[in-house]
């Protein structure tokens, strides 16, 4: 019905009686990447059906009446929806090992992913406009909403991985936080080159998590990196 | 132990949820004037937190997924959770839209109501209402907004709607089902013990 680009997941781990995943979202990185790396860090094959952004087709029009909110990223299990890019994330980690150790832990990591939104709400007013993806006085805005939602959140997150040495967020392996964080570093490091430099945990953190290597093999293999 | 301002706010669910399973907690209210002294203690500068045997857990969300997990209100399958969270932070989506006129109501900043109430309130309630009517109407059978048994978004969403109905009243006439989920989900008998005793609030 709908024609958009489809990607199957090089990632097969396990051949046993799997649920069949696809995972719609527009054809970016944006509020999917996290739910994709997680996915692929899980090693699910999914079905990554990317639709055509809304000024290049009907396909969203016709589609988002069928999502529970009028919104992606969605993914279906067997046929079932779940909305929501954090619902989705802490679902497909919480069954594979990547929502922390322990329920304290999962704890920590939904805080911190919270904490992340809380942020980015106020730095996309400013990131937002630097893309592109909206009019506004770029100048003004990274003054009154980038620098300072910047300096409210990274110092926590530079402390955080202060605390736990280990290189992750929470406790000692690596949960869906670490990805949501390294690729929000990703973007902010290539829209502004030295905006973290005050943070250089951070900015190793970053460089940790996309070297795992399936999370390696994702990002070399997904499509922003091969345009 | 739960650190929050004397009001419901962001601090209710989590009273609610301990009180629904019976667990004691320390219900540590911090009156307006001192928070800022507290301030710098807190983990992200912010309330509510939660202690468990001394140590810190910020994020009301991360609270209430938390304390619900551990009293079983999270849901009754890892889809059901997947589905409580999702509600959950679509109302977050539409709460953050419609709170600067709700912080008018409850005295914390000055706005013109009745403008706000057109250019704010009413885009956010069409938005996001009509999907919550259809979920509880989907649902209706059992009484709640996911599932077949109480889970932590049913409280933060009765809260809320406690809220519009004291302070915006008829602004949910459309949604029925919305409200007769609500009624149920306050009748319940612990939790209204609770409701009846609690200290009172603007907020």
């Amino acid at each position: 019905i709908f024609s958009f680009s489809s990607q199957k997941s090089h990632h097969f781990s396990r051949l046993s009686a799997m649920s069949v995943y696809k995972l719609f979202y527009f054809d970016i990185r944006g509020r999917g990447e996290v739910v994709r790396q997680t996915l692929a860090l899980a090693g699910i094959p999914f079905e990554d059906i990317r639709l055509p952004r809304p000024a290049d087709g009907p396909q969203w029009a016709e589609f988002k009446s069928k999502t529970p909110f009028g919104q992606m990223p969605v993914l279906e299990v067997d046929g079932k929806q779940i909305p929501q890019a954090f619902a989705i994330s802490r679902f497909i980690a919480s069954q594979h090992g990547l929502a922390g150790a322990t329920a304290f832990e999962a704890a920590w990591v939904d805080a911190i992913a919270d904490q992340w939104k809380d942020f980015h709400t106020e730095f996309s007013k400013f990131l937002f406009v630097k893309l592109g993806f909206r009019e506004g006085n770029e100048k003004l805005l990274k003054a009154e909403h980038g620098i300072p939602s910047l300096d409210n959140f990274f110092p926590l997150i530079e402390k955080q991985l202060k605390e736990t040495g280990s290189g992750f967020l929470v406790g000692d392996s690596v949960t869906w936080v670490d990805l949501l964080i390294a690729e929000a570093v990703q973007v902010i490091s290539t829209a502004e080159p030295d905006f973290l430099d005050a943070f250089p945990e951070v900015l190793k953190h970053e460089q940790k998590i996309h070297a795992i290597p399936l999370i390696k093999k994702w990002i070399e293999n997904r499509p922003e990196q091969r345009r | 132990k739960l650190t929050y301002f004397d009001g419901r706010g962001r601090g209710e669910v989590a009273r609610q949820l301990f009180h629904l399973s019976g667990v004691p907690f320390e219900d540590n209210r911090i009156p307006m004037a001192e928070w800022p002294a507290h301030k710098a203690s807190m983990p992200f500068g912010k309330m509510p937190l939660l202690e468990v045997n001394g140590k810190p857990l910020p994020q009301s969300y991360a609270i209430f997924r938390y304390l619900a997990r551990e009293f079983g209100f999270v849901g009754d399958s890892p889809f059901a959770a997947a589905w409580v969270d999702a509600v959950a932070d679509q109302f977050k989506d539409y709460f953050d839209e419609i709170k600067s006129l709700l912080f008018v109501h409850f005295g914390f900043a000055q706005g013109d109501k009745e403008k706000m109430m057109k250019d704010v309130a009413i885009p956010a309630r069409d938005k996001f209402f009509p999907m919550l009517e259809k979920i509880a109407k989907d649902n209706h059978n059992n009484g709640h907004f996911v599932g077949a048994s109480l889970t932590w978004v049913d409280l933060l969403i009765a809260e809320h709607v406690s809220v519009l109905l004291k302070y915006m009243p008829g602004f949910l006439n459309d949604y029925p089902t919305v409200l007769s989920t609500v009624k149920k989900i306050n009748s319940i008998p612990k939790l209204k013990e609770w409701i009846d005793k609690r200290p009172d609030s603007t907020f």
